[in-house]
């Protein structure tokens, strides 16, 4: 089902991204505090005039005061790349009653939507079987959510995937810094996910793993049945769904989120979980705000 | 109990599939989950996973098969009944015309009921007899019963019919009433020879008869040419000897009982002649009698119906102005014939034919009430329901006792080249069927519709119409006119006894069994003027070799206790029903 790009904006588009880092050297609309530029609309410091200088620059008000020859610096304007991955592989859709890429797909056009009305450039790409899939364009209007929406309603969960191997090498593949929201539910070994977000980091990208999680992931049931079939590899496995054991598994899990929340601390990286039952407006406005991500306009 | 088929056990092979399909449903109905990255790190449950779990679904399913296949194998339980007491006698009675014999000490059908009395009267105290009358059909005159008086009392109110013998069915039907009573035996009394294949059973037979003097009128056929004037009219007898000696016989012919014509025949020891009279004086029932009487007189009279001239008249609906000149030579050529030809369009704007006339639609097939018959209708007519035109065909088969076609001996070189291949309304029956090189359909087909005799004929009439490879078609045609055209209330039916007549409204089939002229009120609330005879060579040939009495061969059948087999195969399908519907409920839970 593709998401409603106009109810999107309608709900998110009082809200502003504040995101640090990833900020590159592509001239944009974006304005970048504490960088300074030789051109720009915002003054923000004044430097002595060496020769070279424009002297379109030159503060003539603060030479006739001070005899100093100064010339004005502005804040810098850079365009900030919003890098939407999205989980596509069968895990995603493992289990129909929790619709996670249903969800998945509603968070990524909200960050869209907020993304694009903060000023950034938005392009969002499929983490498919066996690695790097689809990408959208880069947009940087209101407009170009529709085609986002659409392609995001395209969104089909199947094939495995490696996701520390699919953000290592989208990270080779993408030398201009930006910013990146991993969504997935990331239930994966933890380490396998360090090299690729180390890889991301070292290229300066400002990474956030928003994980996606279904409820009868977070807590399954007991009549759940005995046999679980993986959605990727197939591979069964039969386990006795006593209570005894849901609580081992309770606790296991809280060691996955454990270990993941490390691994992304390790690699400058921000985490946050997302439960299918959880409205994903509430999401956004609750934990991302809470974690200084988003914030009213 | 056991089993009326066994070999249905093979289904339980059903079973182990089903148990295979439950493992494979299992493996199947294991739960997808994103990752089995936190379940691989609990322990495994082996005896979960090895072994065969079934839950209630599973024992639904099994009680279903089992039940389904424990119908197929139609399980029975043999209920035992107490023996009967006494013996029992099973007496089929010959109550056929050739019974109506006259021999020296009375009729054979007295002789063989004295001679059922006599056999009646030995039979131990308690002995329990049935009474089956046997004409052209059985009969249960009386059910098993041990009451003396009713036995008597129903043995003297039978009387022999005007109907041939068919002893067989009478038989057979003797033979499995005693084959269920217990020691029970059967005696027939008929003026037949014993049946060699009847013999080896529990059967007494007791022939009567030996004289052979009959002379018979074994046919009476009249012969009336469409639209003639009544002169050409003939009526043709068949008279048979079926005596040893020479006879001499006196023939007389009336008409609606006025005399009309009398021969004098010789004829040899069993032989056969042909007598014709011709040019009667009037019409109605024409009665031929021969004299002086025989041994069997119920075959010494035969009756006909010789139709009063009806001429011609004629609407003829065509746009083809050869065929109204063909029409116009041909009805020139009967007496008193009148033709009235309109084209289709003239045919709607006068809305029907007049009273008494017959209309013939060549090519078209308008929806109108009256006589009529349909020449070539075109494809796709509602009527006659036409296919499609074929470039020829010939005649193949054809119901020689419909008066349409009866006495016409040229259908079989009828070929036809334009013809619509006809289909088969529901409101008429096929007269004539036809052959081309791709199908088989119907040439003629006529009925009645809407109160009205109707016809169809695939054929389109060649022109000129007196060719004579014409000719046979033509005759077709009259026939179809002067049929539809009958009053249907004034011809009278001819029957033979014993043999059913097809007739319209409830019940659909006349059946007589005395000779000679009533009025019958049929199904449809008329009243018809029905001719029965009998016209049976066999019946009427009534020669034997004298009296016999054949004890039976085989002892009756004696059953210690006989075995009621009742199969409960049905409840376990309804069983299996009820199953199947709380499975269906159980799955629909889940």
């Amino acid at each position: 089902m593709t998401p409603d790009p106009a109810a999107a904006v309608a709900r998110y588009a009082h809200l502003g991204l504040h995101l640090a880092g990833g900020v590159g050297d592509r001239p944009g609309e974006r304005r970048i505090p504490g960088r300074t530029d030789v051109t720009g609309i915002e003054p923000e410091a004044w430097t002595p005039y060496t020769p070279g200088d424009d002297l379109r620059h030159l503060d003539w008000n603060a030479l006739g005061r001070l005899d100093t020859l100064l010339v004005r610096r502005f804040t810098a304007e850079r365009e900030v790349v919003l890098h939407l991955l999205l989980d596509t592989s069968a895990s995603m859709d493992a289990c129909a009653d929790d619709h996670k890429l249903a969800t998945a797909t509603e968070l990524a056009l909200a960050l869209a939507t907020i993304g694009v009305s903060s000023g950034y450039a938005l392009r969002l790409t499929f983490l498919e079987d066996g690695g790097l899939g689809r990408r959208s364009a880069r947009h940087r209007r209101r407009t170009g959510l529709i085609a986002l929406a659409t392609m995001l309603g395209d969104a089909t969960a199947g094939g495995a995937l490696d996701v520390g191997a699919a953000l290592g090498d989208w990270a080779h593949r993408h030398r201009e810094r930006g910013v990146v929201f991993i969504l997935s539910d990331l239930l994966v070994e933890p380490a396998s996910l360090e090299p690729g977000l180390a890889a991301l980091h070292a290229r300066g990208f400002a990474v956030h793993l928003l994980q996606v999680l279904g409820r009868s992931e977070w807590e399954p049931s007991a009549h759940a049945g005995g046999s679980f079939e993986d959605a990727e590899s197939g591979a069964v496995h039969t386990v006795a769904c006593t209570p005894t054991v849901l609580a081992r598994y309770h606790e296991l899990l809280e060691q996955h989120q454990m270990a993941l929340a490390a691994v992304a601390s390790r690699t400058g990286a921000t985490h946050a979980c997302l439960l299918t039952d959880t409205p994903v407006h509430a999401f956004v406005t609750g934990e991302l705000a809470r974690r200084g991500l988003v914030r009213p306009r | 109990m056991g089993l009326a088929n066994p070999i249905g056990a093979l289904a339980l092979v059903a079973v182990a599939v089903l148990v295979a399909l439950t493992l494979h449903q299992r493996r199947r109905r294991a739960r997808r989950v994103s990752s089995l990255l936190l379940w691989r790190q609990l322990p495994t449950a082996p005896a979960e996973r090895r072994r065969f779990r079934p839950d209630l679904l599973f024992f639904l399913q099994l009680a279903m098969l089992l039940a389904l296949i424990g119908g197929y194998v139609r399980p029975y339980l043999a209920s035992s009944t107490p023996p009967a007491s006494g013996t029992a006698l099973v007496v089929v009675l010959d109550c056929s015309a050739s019974m109506q014999a006259r021999e020296a000490d009375g009729t054979r059908f007295e002789l063989a009921r004295d001679k059922v009395r006599a056999v009646i009267a030995a039979q131990a105290q308690g002995t329990r007899i049935m009474l089956v009358s046997a004409a052209e059909r059985p009969h249960v005159v009386l059910r098993w019963s041990d009451d003396a008086a009713r036995v008597a009392s129903a043995l003297d109110a039978l009387a022999p019919l005007d109907t041939p013998t068919r002893l067989e069915p009478a038989v057979e039907l003797a033979l499995g009433a005693a084959s269920r009573s217990n020691g029970a035996t059967v005696l027939i009394a008929t003026d037949l020879p014993p049946a060699p294949q009847v013999r080896r059973g529990p059967v007494r037979w007791i022939q009567v008869g030996g004289t052979a003097d009959n002379v018979a009128i074994t046919a009476l056929t009249v012969d009336s040419p469409p639209f003639g004037d009544g002169r050409d009219r003939r009526v043709l007898a068949l008279v048979q000897n079926f005596g040893a000696t020479p006879r001499t016989t006196t023939i007389t012919a009336t008409i609606d009982d006025a005399p009309w014509t009398q021969r004098t025949l010789e004829l040899p020891a069993r032989g056969t002649e042909q007598v014709l009279f011709d040019g009667p004086r009037g019409s109605g029932v024409v009665r031929v009698r021969i004299t002086p009487d025989d041994a069997l007189p119920v075959d010494d009279e035969a009756v006909a119906w010789l139709p009063p001239p009806h001429p011609l008249d004629l609407v003829l609906v065509t746009d083809a102005d050869a065929m109204a000149t063909a029409f116009s030579s041909l009805v020139a050529a009967l007496p008193d014939a009148r033709l009235e030809v309109v084209n289709a369009a003239g045919w709607r704007e006068r809305g029907g034919a007049s009273t008494g006339q017959v209309a013939l639609f060549d090519h078209v097939a308008p929806d109108g009430s009256g006589p009529a018959l349909f020449v070539a209708p075109p494809p796709g007519d509602p009527i006659c329901r036409g296919a499609r035109r074929l470039d020829g065909a010939a005649a193949i088969d054809w119901d020689d006792t419909h008066p349409i076609v009866q006495g016409l001996d040229a259908l079989e070189a009828l070929e036809v080249g334009d013809v619509t291949q006809l289909g088969r309304p529901s409101w008429a029956r096929v007269v004539i069927d036809a052959a081309s090189q791709r199908a088989t359909f119907p040439l003629l087909t006529a009925g009645e519709r809407d109160g009205h005799r109707q016809a169809c004929l695939g054929a389109a009439l060649p022109v000129p119409l007196t060719s004579s490879d014409a000719l046979p078609l033509l005759m077709v045609a009259l026939g179809a006119l002067r049929w539809a055209s009958a009053d249907t209330a004034e011809t009278p039916l001819t029957v033979e006894t014993g043999v059913p007549l097809l007739v319209t409204g409830e019940p659909s089939a006349l059946l007589v069994d005395r000779v000679g002229v009533r009025r019958v009120a049929l199904g449809d609330g008329r009243e018809r003027l029905v001719l029965a005879n009998l016209f049976d060579a066999t019946e009427s040939d009534i020669g034997r070799d004298g009296d016999g009495d054949w004890p039976a061969l085989a002892p009756p059948r004696l059953i210690a206790a006989t075995a009621a087999p009742h199969e409960f195969g049905w409840w376990l399908y309804a069983v299996g029903a009820a199953l199947l519907a709380v499975e269906w409920a159980v799955g629909a839970r889940r």
